[in-house]
């Protein structure tokens, strides 16, 4: 039976080169994302630029229904064709993403591109079971046997912390807890060694404790094969420990992008100031949390101007103009007119 | 004198639960036998009262959402008795229970499979305004718009459907259901961990500033120990279908007894600046046993770093100090002191001036912005 290690020296795996920091696996530029209603035009992503290199991980960070899903659905060319209008450039290891056919993408998607979804439940299908929902990802890229496949699948239920993985194989999703059903997305996402893993939310299920492992066990991945992560989270710890590179979405725009280490040294942008300081902290009790008033603009109708400007404490009457993602320091971006912060703490 | 029928003795819980197991039969014989079963929940005893919120936490797998379904009878226990307001739930018929959950409101962890696709959110929120004939029709659309707000969503998106919305947004969809029926109490799955921690602070806000204000009950499941730092009056820590520890959340965190427990804080993961992270000696390793066939025992001794050999046949029964925190290590008092350091997070000064000075900003008379 195959172990973790044998997954990990899978001679098919790449190996990283001293050079490929700095190879770009994922190009975007200028994405743009409208749903078409009956009567509004919702611009869901609005002008999103970014590059992902080899082994190292993005972070998307941002206010709930900012575009971080709709952002990472039109990477993989999922969006519902009839509503959604795409525009801009994917570049994926020199291909063009959003000019590749259907079962161009069908065979991308799953191999060399992989996947987690938000939701677990809606992406696994009730009525098989796990088992046999992996094989049919690892028999449709790879050409095994059928045996084979199944001792894959074990191995990966096994690498993602799953106990009893030959019992868990035969069940099906609703048999499982949420947290292992999350589990079984990730080790059905990395089945196959892909180049470029998105994954929206993958731990939010998860408690700290395996958090950390699957977090571990996605750093070991990536060191052996130079995977090029997409990590799309709402939890800050998440960024700070297993992330490189992190970009801000507010309202369909970046309007922040940096390392972490920059992030949260100090952020420069006001919504991203507002998200750190609503942390709930273990070291002290509050009766309520600094939380950022108002809420997210109408993207069918967003405000001209800055769009953080109806909560933005520091604004000032500039802001009624759209602000550019200017760098602030070093490598460093912020939307913001008022950046660089520093000077609003002397 | 006449009380209304529903009103119970002060000091009865909302829910407390004696004995409470499940078991799930995993594989079975040609005949239908039973060969393997998971124990989810193991013999738990706790008790919820008006007003109060207890959080469950616990590693993914270990009984919480089998837990938080025996509650309201979504899932049948295999042992113990479940009292909701005084009653004896355990074995009522079904229609009595429908009408039990009109008081006992349970939000789903996973919050696109609870929501019904063919259903808009205004649809879906006036349902149990309708079944618990909670404000008269006409007052309905209102009443979901005041939801709607409450939860951060604009009345305006009431009439469109489920997969229009964010992971986030339909979270907050289900807590607006869950709030219309107007509850005693709410089990809570995991309901903030799909929002980021803006919303998480309007919702974990909202919820407090209702529980002051009607006296709900929370059952709060959730893994991040930050939240449930926030939120809780009491935490229960759970290990592979037992409660392990339980107390107050001043305890729990400041004094934590079980090496379960112990561990489980220091896996936080931090928000701070790479360069200062801590060191993560602390966590616990090796795999989570499975629950098929759990450790003789201390269920953690696979993992403990201060198992003996005698811990394969220790009992897992409750030490209960006299301050009422509960713990279930037969060693605990030979345990050495945990240091404090997981709950000191680093601060950088500038940074925090920063945030200061976003608060105090914000703290203004409301923002005026002409919406051109
Ligand atoms: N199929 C769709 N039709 C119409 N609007 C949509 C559709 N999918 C998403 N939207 C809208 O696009 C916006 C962005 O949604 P998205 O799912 O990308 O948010 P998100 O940043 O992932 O948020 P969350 O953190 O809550 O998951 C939201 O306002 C949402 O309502
Ligand atoms: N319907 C079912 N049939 C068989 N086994 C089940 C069923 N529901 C839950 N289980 C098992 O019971 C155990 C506890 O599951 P539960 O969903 O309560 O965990 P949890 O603590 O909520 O975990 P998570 O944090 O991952 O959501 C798991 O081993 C799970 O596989
Ligand atoms: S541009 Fe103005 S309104 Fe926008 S974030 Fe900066 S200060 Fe605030
Ligand atoms: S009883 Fe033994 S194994 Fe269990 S928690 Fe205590 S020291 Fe660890
Ligand atoms: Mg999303
Ligand atoms: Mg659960």
């Amino acid at each position: 039976m195959s172990t973790s290690q044998d997954i990990l020296s899978n001679p098919s795996a790449r190996s990283v080169r001293a050079d490929d920091a700095v190879t770009p696996v994922l190009e975007v530029t200028d994405l743009r994302v409208a749903f078409e209603g009956d009567a509004r035009t919702v611009t869901a992503v609005d002008g999103v630029s970014f590059t992902v290199r080899k082994g190292r991980t993005l972070a998307i960070v941002g206010e709930s229904g900012s575009g971080k899903s709709v952002t990472s659905l039109a990477v993989m060319r999922l969006l519902p064709e009839h509503s959604a209008r795409i525009s801009g450039k994917v570049n994926f290891d020199g291909r063009q993403l959003l000019d590749e056919t259907k079962s161009a993408m069908r065979s991308l998607r799953g191999n060399r591109l992989a996947m987690i979804f938000q939701e677990p439940m809606t992406s696994l299908n009730p009525s098989y079971t796990v088992g046999e929902q992996i094989n049919e990802v690892i028999l449709r890229h790879r050409p095994i046997s059928k045996k084979e496949a199944t001792e894959r699948a074990i191995a990966m239920l096994r690498l993602v912390r799953i106990p009893s993985p030959e019992t868990r194989y035969h069940q099906y999703p609703h048999n499982l807890s949420g947290g292992m059903r999350q589990r079984v997305m990730i080790a059905m996402a990395l089945a196959c060694d892909p180049e470029l893993l998105i994954a929206d939310e993958p731990t939010t299920a998860l408690d700290v404790t395996i958090q950390a492992q699957v977090l571990e066990l996605m750093r070991e991945l990536q060191q052996k094969t130079g995977t090029a992560i997409v990590l799309i989270t709402h939890d800050l710890g998440v960024v700070a420990e297993a992330c490189d590179d992190v970009i801000v979405m507010y309202a369909g725009q970046v309007v922040e992008q940096c390392s972490v280490e920059q992030l949260f040294t100090f952020p420069e942008h006001p919504y991203t100031i507002g998200l750190l300081g609503s942390l709930p902290r273990l070291d002290e009790k509050r009766e309520s949390l600094v939380a950022i008033t108002g809420a997210v603009p109408d993207m069918a109708n967003p405000p001209k101007g800055c769009r953080f400007q109806a909560r933005c404490p520091f604004r000032i009457d500039k802001c009624a103009e759209m602000p550019d993602l200017m760098e602030v320091s070093p490598g460093h971006f912020s939307r913001c007119w008022r950046a660089p912060m520093e000077d609003l703490v002397p | 004198m006449i009380k209304p029928v529903s009103s119970s003795p002060p000091g009865t819980p909302i829910i407390e639960v004696r004995g409470l197991g499940k078991k799930f039969v995993v594989k079975r014989t040609v005949f239908g036998r039973p060969l393997a079963q998971v124990g989810a929940v193991d013999d738990v005893t706790f008790s919820l009262m008006p007003g109060e919120t207890l959080a469950v936490v616990g590693e993914s797998g270990c009984g919480k959402s089998t837990l938080g379904r025996m509650l309201i009878r979504l899932i049948k226990p295999s042992a113990g008795e479940v009292f909701i307001d005084g009653h004896n739930v355990t074995n009522v018929s079904h229609a009595v229970m429908r009408e039990q959950r009109r008081h006992v409101q349970l939000i789903f962890q996973d919050p696109y499979a609870s929501l019904n696709p063919r259903m808009t959110i205004a649809q879906t929120i006036a349902e149990p305004l309708m079944l618990h004939n909670i404000v008269p029709a006409g007052q309905r659309a209102k009443r979901v718009a005041e939801l709607l707000e409450m939860v951060g969503l604009r009345p305006e998106q009431a009439n469109r459907y489920p997969h229009e919305f964010s992971g986030g947004q339909r979270q907050r969809v289900v807590i607006a259901r869950a709030l219309a029926s107007e509850p005693k109490a709410i089990i809570c799955d995991e309901a903030v961990s799909a929002l980021d921690v803006s919303i998480q602070a309007q919702v974990l806000n909202l919820l407090k500033d209702l529980q002051k204000r009607l006296g709900l009950a929370f059952v709060f499941i959730s893994h991040d120990l930050g939240v449930v730092k926030h939120i809780a009056d009491r935490v229960a820590v759970m290990y592979l279908g037992k409660v392990v520890e339980i107390g107050t959340a001043e305890m729990t965190f400041s004094t934590p007894r079980h090496p379960y427990t112990r561990a489980l804080l220091s896996a936080i993961p931090v928000a701070a600046p790479p360069s200062q992270h801590r060191s993560r000696a602390a966590r616990l390793h090796g795999d989570l046993p499975s629950p098929i066939a759990p450790p003789q025992g201390c269920r953690l001794h696979t993992r403990c770093p201060h198992a003996r050999p005698e811990c394969q046949t220790v009992s897992m029964a409750l030490d209960i100090e006299p301050n009422g925190h509960a713990n279930a290590c037969a060693f605990w008092r030979e345990l050495p002191a945990q240091d404090a350091d997981h709950v000191r997070e680093p601060r950088n000064p500038k940074l925090e001036k920063l945030f200061a000075a976003f608060e105090a900003m914000a703290a203004r008379p409301a923002l005026t912005v002409s919406e051109s």
